[in-house]
């Protein structure tokens, strides 16, 4: 009896190991292998952001495609904490060899200049941008404005009555509201809460007048009928939603959004690089992806290494100035 | 209500490959459930990816399963083994741990899957036939009603505060200071993080949680572990007697109807239902000063609190689309991948999802149940276990589990310190349970709080001027009372018997 209840114990510490993702990749043998024979072995993709929220699923829908096509198992691990810096911090220190790919997000750029990290995008080798989510003004269905102007103007009449609700402080939500505030000159009040949906929450329930998060976080509020989104701040009106005008029509030159992609650490061999890019962008490609992405209502954008490591580039500019104007910078 | 559509429900779960399926989902929850550090959340989220491909009716019957069997998991290893498996038990120890140490393990765990299931149960219940109406009333809930059910929360302090309520409170103020480490959350500035990034959150809670019950715990029985002779635990009942349910069931309804409403409250979860009904439980009670030393009532109110939470948390998800918990916001993720938008137009479009779920959740009590009762014998068989194979097995079972939790060293690090405090506050009777809630409220009270304030410009009286949160205040004033007075009766009855041992 008692081998037995010793046997189960081990039997569930085992199930424990492995269900937890006990996964540091086993990267001993790797270095002598020829680089064109990659990959050999399972590979870490790193999301900074816990699992069952979006960027998980965005991670998790396509790893799933891309293990068909590299053939070898991709084990999402999440290192969460400190609003991404963990999970970003963990990715710039794994081993630059492909076995360790990772998924960086918008605050890549908005965590340095506030002087908490230790890291900027340049410490990072991009593979490709996956999506891209503008901020929307959204508001209450009985509100009394209907578009971007009106909004504007009531909100120039009661100065610091309208209460934007965002998804945390220095996220790149409030960081929206922030710039639209900035460029039309109206006095808002910024007021943070723990993520994106409980902010929606608040506003459904009137507690607040106004939420500048991603369409994907209100569009079921909207087609429900208690929220109106007012503009978007996209540089083209959105297929989802083409009756909402971007903001730049209404004369407010703000394109604004977060996004997020692939990367390895810096120093990551080429050829290496290569098939990894190869593999995923089949795997972006793939029916099941791009399914999945419409059903999540992804703002897809793909760009290539090349381009997307410039665009973090100009990202990062534009961030840390608009932060700094705004006094969320260090 | 529609009957018709009830019953298409039914029958859409009762189909051999989803009811499979629901099985399936109770007993990795179960087990999910019954391991320190893996949580009902985590279960759900790591299973979503795989549900990809399944129909809605197959994914949402394993999801719910998983869900109701975790939160019924947890309790098995905080009943055998002082841990709480998931957050939502900690309350379930209180009692649980120590009918176990008293060898009645059996009727502790008959008693919580009875709980868990009519708790369970009674929130699917009232799932299907309020949740339009409940889900109003949870709309009302701004900063200033969250920042009043935080107080309230805190004010059950009190009767979680075992032998002494001065060593309660200090407990509570500790653990209120810890909740102050990390971004502050309303203007991000890094408070009390020495440049660590990994404090920008603060003490991870399953680490604490973990150090706090588990393996302070372990370092204690480390002592006796030679010596300690074994409690003899019959397992001769597989569901609680009849005397014990007569004792309970005015217990169970209230904590169910508690848990589900409390469940329905987006951002208020199953682990501060459980504390909640208990403190009810014990304040109720003819012997309150018994609470803590094993009373039956204990684990019968937490387990249908935090059982009937899932019901309540389903509530905004379905008709308001917005989850009522962490879970709920995974399962919200998993309805999208679907195709489907929970909310309002689910209930116009898709009424028959809509009951499919409400099916399938009664459903997966059920099972949960079924699968429960049958396993009491077999959980209950770790305790046989010798303790020198048995504590070396939890002491790497909890540290395997703070990993777990963010994939993160520092974690272990952190379980390790609260594991070394733990054992002293054991040791000197203070009590751990005032730490974790106010771990748990002390950042909703002051974010809210804070946002109360920021959306009132400064102006205090926001705060008292709404109904919800004036009644919620009252309700902490009216708790605080009277479980002081009770608690003044605990200490009084340890008086009596310490002067009563002196005499002989």
């Amino acid at each position: 009896m008692r081998r037995k209840i010793a046997l189960f114990l081990t039997l569930v510490l085992v199930f424990t190991v492995v269900a937890t993702g006990c996964t540091k990749p086993q990267q001993a043998a790797q270095e002598a292998a020829p680089k064109v024979d990659f990959p050999k072995q399972g590979i870490t993709a790193i999301c900074p952001w816990a699992a069952g929220g979006g960027t998980d699923a965005v991670l998790r829908g396509l790893t799933l495609e891309a293990e068909k096509i590299l053939g070898q198992t991709i084990t999402v691990v999440n290192q969460t904490g400190g609003g991404g810096a963990i999970g970003h911090s963990a990715i710039m220190k794994a081993k630059p060899d492909g076995y360790t790919v990772g998924m960086i997000t918008f605050e890549l750029n908005s965590l340095p200049p506030q002087g908490l990290v230790p890291f900027t995008y340049k410490d990072f080798d991009p593979l490709m941008r996956i999506n891209m989510d503008a901020a929307a003004l959204t508001v209450k269905k009985d509100a009394p404005y209907n578009t971007i102007e009106e909004f504007v103007a009531y909100a120039k009449q009661h100065p610091g009555e309208i209460n934007i609700g965002n998804s945390a402080p220095g996220s790149v939500w409030h960081i929206a509201a922030g710039l639209m505030a900035e460029k039309t000159g109206i006095q808002v009040e910024y007021v943070p809460f723990e993520g994106a949906a409980p902010a929606v929450t608040a506003l459904v329930g009137g507690h607040i007048e106004a939420v500048s998060v991603s369409v994907p976080e209100v569009i079921g509020q909207v087609e429900a009928g208690d929220l109106k989104i007012l503009g978007v701040m996209s540089a083209e009106r959105l297929p989802s939603i083409p009756d909402v005008p971007t903001f730049k029509e209404s004369g407010i030159d703000v394109v604004f959004g977060t996004w997020r992609g692939l990367a390895v650490p810096k120093g990551t061999p080429d050829e290496v690089k290569q098939i990894l890019m190869d593999g995923f962008k089949q795997a972006y490609d793939s029916q099941g992806f791009q399914d999945f992405a419409k059903n999540a209502g992804l703002g897809l954008a793909y760009q290539d290494a090349a381009e997307y490591a410039k665009f973090l580039e100009a990202n990062a500019n534009d961030v840390a100035e608009v932060m700094k104007k705004l006094g969320l910078a260090k | 209500m529609r009957f018709d559509l009830l019953m298409q429900g039914f029958a859409n779960v009762l189909q051999l490959n989803v009811l499979l399926m629901v099985v399936l989902g109770v007993t990795g929850g179960i087990m999910v459930g019954s391991l320190p550090g893996l949580t009902a959340t985590m279960g759900v989220a790591l299973l979503v990816p795989f549900t990809f491909g399944l129909p809605i009716n197959q994914s949402m019957a394993m999801l719910l399963g998983i869900f109701c069997g975790a939160i019924y998991g947890g309790s098995i290893s905080a009943i055998l083994i002082r841990t709480p498996g998931t957050p939502a038990a900690a309350a379930t120890l209180l009692d649980g741990y120590p009918l176990s140490e008293r060898g009645e393990a059996g009727r502790a765990l008959s008693m919580s899957v009875f709980a868990s299931f009519i708790g369970g149960f009674s929130g699917a219940l009232i799932m299907t036939f309020l949740s339009p109406q409940i889900s109003k009333v949870a709309l009302k809930f701004g900063p200033p009603e969250y920042f009043a059910l935080a107080i309230f929360g805190l004010s059950i302090i009190i009767s979680v505060s075992g032998n002494s309520i001065l060593k309660g409170v200090m407990a509570g103020i500790f653990g209120l200071t810890l909740s102050t480490i990390g971004l502050d959350p309303i203007s991000g500035y890094p408070r009390f993080t020495f440049g660590q990034m990994d404090l920008f959150e603060g003490p991870a809670f399953i680490p604490t949680l973990i150090g706090l019950f588990a393996l302070s715990e372990i370092f204690k029985g480390v002592e006796t572990i030679l010596t300690r002779e074994k409690v003899d635990n019959k397992i001769t009942q597989l569901l609680p007697t009849l005397a014990d349910i007569k004792k309970c069931w005015k217990v169970i309804l209230k904590s169910s109807i508690l848990g589900t409403f409390i469940g329905s409250i987006p951002g208020a979860g199953s682990d501060i239902a459980a504390f909640v009904g208990y403190s009810e439980a014990k304040r109720t009670s003819k012997y309150p000063e018994k609470f803590g030393t094993g009373v039956i009532e204990g684990v019968a109110a937490a387990e249908s609190a935090n059982n009937a939470c899932t019901g309540g948390a389903m509530i905004p998800l379905l008709s308001l689309g917005v989850p009522g918990d962490a879970v709920t916001a995974v399962l919200l993720g998993a309805f999208v991948i679907q195709g489907l938008r929970p909310g309002p137009l689910l209930y116009r479009d898709h009424m028959d999802v809509v009951y499919s779920v409400f099916a399938a959740m009664m459903v997966a009590n059920i099972v949960m149940f079924i699968i429960g009762a049958l396993g009491v014998k077999f959980f209950s068989k770790v305790i046989t276990v010798d303790r020198n194979i048995l504590i070396p097995v939890i002491f790497l079972l909890s540290i395997v589990g703070s990993y777990a939790m963010r994939n993160s060293i520092f974690d272990v690090w952190v379980a390790i310190l609260f594991g070394i405090l733990g054992y002293f506050m054991q040791r000197y009777d203070f009590p751990a349970s005032p730490i974790l809630l106010a771990l748990i409220l002390g950042p909703m009270a002051e974010s809210n709080l804070r946002r109360a304030l920021v959306i009132s410009k400064g102006d205090i009286s926001i705060l008292f001027t709404r109904p919800i949160s004036v009644i919620l205040l009252g309700l902490a004033v009216v708790s605080l009372i009277s479980s002081f007075v009770k608690q003044k009766r605990v200490e009084k009855r340890l008086a009596q018997e310490e002067s009563e041992a002196a005499f002989k």
